[in-house]
């Protein structure tokens, strides 16, 4: 029999070896989803030939991700010459080891039984880092690693593409965490941890999802993470159409891989960091309950549970990557800075002074004996959309829309049409 | 503390040692046919101008300012955030005699938030938010 030490070793390698199979094949897999969803909207057929090798059968192309997998690996391997080549290589590897490495502090789940046989005597967070008590701010930590691989990669590249890139989505991905960490901070304070677990389970044992009390902070974090993760519109990392590839014009081949890996990596965090933060996690009210002992079918229940909502909102994210335009660059840094910035500071404002009235030594005892418990939670989640709806009037007041492009409708077209001739030239006189 | 960081060292040396496995296996696998104009740098199919080691645009460098006070403001209420309503937090604090009540510490975060959106307001007065 192996001693104590030993197995909570082996059970810390085993999570870390099926969290990373398990993210490389989700990241696979999401990529075949991301082209069969887009295939769908755009109303073709998308992948759906590659199936069992030397047959003819399909499987819906669901051997995709796999026949990519091995192209990529022997596609050629260059180096363009211009390139800084300790950094060009160091870039690709920084992104992706930040992007896997922030799933260290992610539950999947909320606890698995002690399995006795063997030698398992406590149940099992479904989470790699048990201990680590800083998780949101290690998570927080990693995502704003990813703009070091993308100065990096733009920056060693030397090419005027990649490094134009480069610097846009550096500044946007740092405009952009500011929001993201004032999201983070409503829902910090509000439940007192930094642990994404203590985080669901404060959520499943007041039954009211953060969404419901901080809704403002929900738009906010929501948008943000968007940003954060490159997806359109927020993908000026990468629009093709202007800058060709972005900070990874230059790459191809592994390198390249990583390098889109890790971004399909930030997407796959970034769902889960708003279902676990703003969604209540693993919880839905009337089926997973809200208790630590739930043996295996709860454990697994609630598991399904927060993967479906994460699946969820993966899937919303490739919609609304075909049905919205992209963002210009000052109007990014417009909503980053002028919308986003002042609504989260506000979010953050009203959270602190909800949670201080809450607390029994100000206004707590008062209101709870007024409204009840039950009323109190539900005064709560009212302010917080009062504050929501306020901050969303003040933006729409306080700033048209900002360099607004669209045709002018006061524009008297006769007029226009008198001042110039038909071939479009100022008349003459 | 080894507890802590034991897990969280070992997931980054597996997520290391996957993205060096893979960039690795794509050096032994891929061949190697380098001709000069691949390794061009690419300019949409132009020979290249002039290096791309040039000046850019200084506003880069203002947000990247402003990213940093601001982000070095808000860790400082990530403390504030879990202590605030923790059970051995501020109350506990309180209780052993530190401080003079919730008030006073509720007003300080206030005061420093209110900073913050001074910060702010300065900044966006002075045009550093202003892209055209």
């Amino acid at each position: 029999m192996m001693s104590v030490e030993t197995t909570a070793l082996v059970l810390v390698l085993v999570k870390i070896a099926l969290m990373l199979g398990g993210i490389m094949t989700a990241a696979a897999y999401f990529v075949l989803l991301e082209r069969r969803v887009a295939a769908w909207v755009q109303d073709r057929h998308g992948p759906n030939r590659v199936g069992i090798p030397l047959t003819k059968i399909r499987l819906m192309g669901l051997g995709q991700p796999l026949a990519d997998g091995l192209k990529m690996i022997f596609k050629e391997e260059y180096i363009p010459a211009q390139v800084d080549r300790p950094l060009y290589i160091i870039a690709p590897i920084v992104i992706m080891t930040a992007a896997l490495a922030a799933f260290a502090a992610i539950p999947l789940g909320s606890v698995v039984p002690e399995i006795t046989q063997l030698g398992i005597k406590e149940p099992i967070p479904l989470l790699v880092a048990t201990q680590l008590d800083v998780g949101m701010l290690y998570v927080f930590a990693l995502s704003s690693i990813a703009v070091y691989g993308v100065i990096l990669g733009g920056w060693s590249s030397n090419s005027k593409y990649s490094f134009l890139g480069g610097l846009r989505s550096s500044a946007q991905m740092i405009a952009y965490e500011l929001p993201l960490g004032l999201g983070i901070l409503g829902v910090v304070l509000a439940c007192h941890s930094l642990r994404l677990d203590a985080i669901i389970q404060h959520q499943a044992d007041s039954g009211v999802w953060f969404v419901l009390a901080q809704p403002l902070g929900f738009v906010v974090f929501l948008v943000a993470a968007f940003a954060e993760a490159g997806r359109l519109p927020f993908d000026l990392t990468e629009c093709e159409q202007e800058l060709v590839g972005g900070y990874h014009t230059e790459y191809g081949g592994m390198k390249l891989v990583l390098f889109l890996t890790a971004e399909f990596i930030h997407m796959i965090t970034a769902s889960f960091l708003i279902v676990i933060l703003y969604l209540g996690g693993w919880h839905l009210w009337g089926v997973t309950g809200s208790g630590v002992d739930v043996g295996w079918v709860g454990a697994l229940l609630r598991m399904a549970v927060l993967m479906a909502k994460t699946f969820g909102l993966i899937f919303f994210f490739m919609l609304i990557r075909w049905s919205w335009p992209r963002f210009r660059f000052d109007q990014l840094m417009s909503l980053a800075w002028k919308v986003m910035l002042p609504l989260g500071l506000l979010n953050l404002v009203a959270v602190a002074i909800c949670t201080e009235l809450a607390h029994p030594s100000v206004a707590g005892n008062w209101l709870d004996s007024r409204l009840g418990g039950g009323g109190t939670a539900l005064f709560f989640c009212v302010a917080g959309w009062g504050v929501a709806f306020l901050g969303l009037c003040a933006v729409a007041l306080t700033q048209p829309m900002i360099g607004d492009n669209r045709p002018r409708r006061n524009l008297d077209l006769q007029h226009v049409d008198q001042q110039l001739d038909f071939e479009g030239r100022p008349s003459a006189g | 503390m080894v507890d802590q960081a034991l897990p969280v060292l070992l997931f980054l040396l597996a997520a290391g040692a996957l993205s060096v496995g893979m960039v690795v296996v794509g050096t032994l696998f891929g061949p190697r046919r380098a001709t000069a104009v691949k390794r061009m740098p690419y300019e949409s199919g132009m020979d290249p101008i002039h290096d791309s080691r040039r000046r850019f645009d200084v506003r880069f460098h203002l947000v990247a300012i402003a990213f940093l006070i601001f982000d070095v403001e808000l860790l400082f209420l990530y403390p504030w955030a879990v202590a605030s309503h923790h059970p051995q937090g501020i109350d506990a604090a309180i209780a052993a005699g530190a401080g003079s009540g919730r008030g006073v510490v509720f007003c300080g975060v206030l005061f420093f938030l209110g900073l913050v959106v001074l910060g702010l307001v300065y900044e966006w007065k002075r045009g550093v938010l202003k892209w055209r």
